[in-house]
Order: structure tokens, then sequence, then C-alpha cells
């Protein structure tokens, strides 16, 4: 494996494990996060093109936000109701 | 490396000053055996245990460890397969993600960061057991 290729793999592996060490938090459970987030990478392991492939890890970037956005409203939700229930 | 240019240090340092203790070590047991004048710098030195010093895992422990964990990893197909040569992917029937998952267990179990390069070389228990016992860091 050419060192390039080499490097998009560990980045590959990187956005991975940080999706998971996010996932732990995830509302319906880690299990279920990860299975998803297995198949979802698995469904894209036949990639060869260098730039499908960077175009993955844009998407799995941009999943990453999203599921931080996540977080942070359900942080919100749960201050929300506390506070009204007063 | 690190750890034998600190002991070459370390030496160097008790052979210039014999008559001071160096402060971030202690002696185990100061006993009629070390009078100071008799003693030679290198045996003063080994009966002193630095804080730093690492904890000392043995194989067996840590190949323990490891087996317990791939045992409770609900991706692993056959668990009567599991033993310590088993490779990930060939007799446990893991793909590469769930290797990083592994991984990551290890990282955790033995609280120590594992690099990219390395974690792609760990591809069986014992190539696990052989990197851990190599980190001084490892718990």
């Amino acid at each position: 494996m050419s060192s390039k290729a080499l490097n998009l793999r560990h980045q590959v592996i990187r956005i991975y494990k940080e999706l998971l060490y996010l996932g732990r938090e995830y509302p319906l459970g880690y299990d279920y996060f990860r299975s998803r987030l297995h198949k979802a990478f698995a469904s894209q392991a036949n990639l060869k093109d260098e730039d499908q492939i960077k175009k993955g890890i844009e998407r799995a970037e941009f999943v990453k936000k999203e599921i931080e956005a996540l977080y942070y409203l359900k942080r919100y939700r749960i201050l929300r109701q506390r506070y009204e229930k007063t | 490396m690190f750890r034998t240019s600190l002991f070459r240090s370390a030496r160097a340092a008790v052979r210039a000053a014999p008559r001071f203790q160096s402060p971030i070590a202690r002696p185990v047991a100061r006993s009629f055996l070390f009078q100071s004048k008799q003693i030679t710098p290198a045996a003063y030195f080994q009966a002193v245990r630095c804080y730093s010093a690492h904890a000392g895992l043995s194989k067996d422990e840590v190949e323990g460890r490891i087996l317990d964990l791939l045992k409770n990893f609900d991706k692993v197909s056959d668990v009567s397969k599991l033993s310590a040569q088993s490779h990930f992917s060939n007799d446990l029937g893991l793909d590469s993600l769930d290797t990083v998952e592994v991984v990551m267990a290890i990282e955790e179990e033995f609280s120590i960061e594992i690099p990219d390069k390395e974690a792609d070389a760990i591809h069986s228990v014992d190539k696990a057991v052989e990197y851990i016992l190599s980190q001084p860091d490892a718990h």
C-alpha cells in the first residue's frame, strides 16, 4: 500500500474512532449506534478512488457535527423541561 | 531509549555525588547492609525504587486480560477458537473495523494510547500482548 493510501486509511480509522467515542451517549444506546456505524462504514469499504474516499471522510465529519448538534439539543431540551416544571 | 538514558544519567549522578540522595528516589531499605562508605554506586542505586518505575505486568496477566476482553466482545464468532495465538480476522472472524474497536478496548483496559501506526500492526492476540509488554506505562 502506498503511503498516500495508508494515510487515507488512518484518516478513516481516526474518524471511525471519534464517532465511536461520540456514540457512547447516543439516546438510543451505544449498541444501536455501534452496529449502525459499522454497517455504514462497511458499506463503503469497496471504495478505491481517492476522491471518493475523501468525500466519504467529509461525510463522516458532517455526521460527527450532526451528532454534536444532537447532543446540544438534547441538553437544551432537558434543561428547558426542568426549568419549566417549577 | 528514554529509560536507558534515564538510568545512565541517574548512575552518573550517583557516581558524581554518592553522598546525596536524589530527591526523586527514596531508599527502600536503609539497613546496616548499606553503610555509606562500602557500597559501590551501582549497587546503591539498585536498592532504590523510583516512583516512576513501571508496574511490572506479567505476560500471563496481560494475556488473561486481553482474552477476557475478547470473550465479552459480542462480535467474536467462535469463543472456542479464542487462544493466545488467535488472529483477529482469520480465527475470530473480525473485520478491520472490529479490530479498531478491539484496539480501542485494549487502550482503555490498560489506560494507554496506541498511535495509529502501531494500532495498525496489531492483528492478533500475541501481537497485542507483545505491544502491551513493551509499553512501560501500561497498567
